[in-house]
């Protein structure tokens, strides 16, 4: 059916972009945890791996609160451009963002802590700036710890279902999911449809963590 | 004056340095024991390490403030450091452009396109001497560089070590503990035991 | 006779466990009722409040199940020709009328444009009378792009209160807030019945028969609902 492949776009497409939106803070978070030390640095590492720990739901609905028209978030992106993200295929991205992230932070900080700082180091003494440091040293030799965490977040992305049944509804073509679409199939006792739709799922998230697990193993 | 050290604490594991010391010769080796602090004095002159106390001159400059990449110094560690993921051409103009002479005394030119992967160990040390001497610094730190290398290829690696103080007037800090190798190179000796300095002498080098 | 006192004593010191699938809609009457009959009774009314989809679904997989409150006949039906259903205490209840809730919603015409929240329409009773109210009045086209679907009726009426959306088509008996009235919508019927399956059949028939009694009617056109006249063909299964 055409309408499965239309489900197939839309989870691949949503997280893929929710993959990608992450990457910038989620490297910068990573750096900060691996390199420096603060008062308060338990807490953020905390708040980061809550999504990773709390029941899916919960933190939707923490994110309806906050994306919603009268919420800090949404409402003043409803107010000043207009812009809707609850119910939305926008919804479905934030999301899948949110449960990616601590996910991501995890591979990239390991990563860029099995970095040999003596590098970093020297190319200072090189005269490198610290966005060049970070640029030429840091990222390439973190890259495959890197690659392998966004592959990661990218199959939890795809799987993600009860933060974004509750914060993008289940809207037909725009915010229904795989995972949100078995659900449906199941409510409607359509188990042989539903079970297509699995196949698709497994196939994907098979595809993800295996080459993640090449990525990683190729030292 | 190359290098001035002034009442410069640095805590370590079992003790600290304490050091106020004047290097100014072309070349002065930093010699003791191992475990005696010498890398940690380097660092402390290369701005990799903060002293809690004390102040730390490269020509006539204070530089305590001044972080690493703008002190102008050549740091090889002992260790080499040289970046795995780029080629010798890359690691060797990482901080700044090829210039022949560098190349030819220190006899790179074939190297230069080669992975630092495939390269012997006495041409990892060559190699992380030009990356050095590259970025034009103000002064060349040392660490051991003869270390880890056979016996066989030391005297090679020595010759080009002798070639390179003769060639360019960048004064060095080589810090060994072989007092042979000091002897060979260097015409001051500073000596360092258990944080402190304990003697200074000339060499002939 | 002392034997068949003891039991009936016994039964009754024995809380006896009703589990009632019933339809969201019917949450705040419901428990209104139950107090009442666990009261009288000393018997315990366990809930599971659902779409009436979702309800009929978990039924046909083998959820422990007393009675069923359905909030259409289609979902009855579907369980009924499944042999899931007591035929013999199937009756139709309640009615309700649609309307819809939003601010600004003056005329139906209102709906066109504007974000519209609705319990499932393919599924869910409530959103399938919305639907056809819909399709009847020429709307459905304009209108169905802008749908956002929810599990069932309430959650509909949830996201209108909290803003997200800009209207919801819900039951006069969800909420208290003016609104505008559906009159012309379709027929909206709730049958009841106590399941085959039933692991209390006697306290389900006593549960189904109180929620017919006028006490409870009482309290069920206190919530909004209308009353289901009692129709010839009620009585006849089908």
């Amino acid at each position: 059916m055409s309408n499965e492949w239309q489900i197939v776009g839309l989870t691949l497409r949503t997280a893929a972009l929710a993959t990608i939106l992450i990457v910038p803070p989620a490297l910068a978070v990573a750096w900060l945890l691996a390199r420096r030390r603060w008062r308060g640095k338990s807490l953020v590492e905390t708040l980061v791996a809550l999504p990773l720990v709390m029941p899916p739901v919960a933190t939707g609905l923490i994110l309806l609160e906050l994306l919603g028209r009268r919420g800090p978030v949404g409402g003043w992106l409803h107010r000043v451009l207009g812009l809707d993200i609850v119910f939305t295929w926008r919804a479905v991205v934030a999301a899948m963002m949110v449960m990616s992230f601590p996910l991501l932070v995890r591979a990239a900080r390991v990563a860029f802590e099995e970095v040999n700082p003596r590098f970093e180091q020297i190319a200072r003494t090189l005269g490198a700036t610290n966005a060049r440091v970070f640029a030429t040293i840091t990222l390439p030799l973190a890259a495959r710890g890197i690659i392998s965490g966004m592959l990661l977040a990218f199959a939890r992305a795809i799987g993600e279902f009860g933060a974004t049944i509750l914060v993008a509804g289940n809207i037909p073509g725009r915010t229904t999911t795989l995972s949100l679409a078995i659900y449906n199939l199941v409510q409607l006792g359509r188990d042989a449809e539903a079970f297509r739709l699995v196949a698709f799922t497994v196939a994907i998230a098979f595809a993800a963590v295996w080459i993640a697990e090449l990525t990683t193993r190729r030292t | 004056m190359s290098v001035v050290l002034k009442d410069v604490v640095l805590p370590l594991a079992d003790f600290a340095l304490e050091v106020s010391v004047e290097m100014g010769a072309r070349t002065t080796a930093l010699y003791g024991r191992s475990g005696a602090g010498k890398t940690s004095l380097l660092e402390v002159i290369a701005g990799l390490r903060r002293p809690i106390h004390g102040e730390v001159a490269i020509h006539g400059r204070v530089v305590n403030d001044v972080p690493p990449r703008r002190r102008r110094v050549g740091y090889v560690p002992q260790d080499d450091a040289l970046f795995p993921h780029l080629s010798v051409r890359q690691n060797i103009t990482y901080g700044g452009a090829l210039d022949r002479a560098v190349i030819d005394v220190l006899e790179l030119a074939h190297l230069l396109d080669r992975g630092v992967k495939q390269l012997s160990g006495g041409e990892r040390k060559r190699v992380a001497l030009a990356r050095a001497l590259l970025s034009h610094p103000a002064v060349l730190l040392l660490d051991e560089p003869l270390s880890g290398v056979d016996a066989e290829l030391r005297a090679r690696v020595l010759e080009y070590l002798v070639r390179v103080r003769d060639e360019f007037p960048i004064p060095m800090i080589y810090v060994t503990h072989d007092a042979e190798e000091a002897a060979a190179i260097c015409e001051e000796m500073v000596v360092l035991e258990r944080g402190r300095v304990v003697e200074r002498r000339a060499l002939r080098g | 006779m002392r034997l068949l006192l003891l039991i009936a004593l016994t039964t009754r010191l024995a809380a006896t466990e009703v589990r009632v699938f019933a339809a969201a809609s019917l949450t705040d009457a419901l428990q209104e009722i139950a107090a009442g009959y666990e009261q009288q009774t000393g018997d315990r009314v366990l809930f599971n409040f659902a779409a009436s989809s979702t309800l009929a679904r978990q039924i046909e997989l083998g959820a422990p199940a007393d009675v069923f409150l359905s909030a259409d006949e289609a979902k009855m039906d579907a369980l009924q020709k499944r042999g899931l259903i007591d035929v013999r205490t199937r009756a139709r209840v309640l009615s309700n009328t649609l309307i819809i809730v939003g601010d600004g919603i003056r005329s139906s015409r209102d709906l066109v444009g504007r974000k519209l929240a609705l319990a499932e329409p393919s599924t869910v009773p409530a959103g399938i009378y919305a639907k056809t109210w819909l399709v009847k009045t020429g709307l459905w086209a304009k209108v169905a792009p802008n749908v956002i679907p929810t599990d069932n009726v309430r959650a509909a009426l949830a996201a209108v209160e909290s803003g997200n959306v800009d209207a919801a088509i819900v039951y006069r008996t969800d909420t208290k807030r003016p609104a505008f009235v559906i009159r012309d919508g379709p027929l909206i019927s709730y049958p009841f019945a106590v399941l085959t399956n039933a692991e209390q059949p006697l306290a389900a028939r006593r549960f189904l028969a109180y929620a017919r009694s006028e006490a409870a009617l009482r309290v069920f056109r206190k919530h909004g609902f209308l009353i289901a006249e009692r129709r010839r063909d009620d009585v006849v299964p089908r």
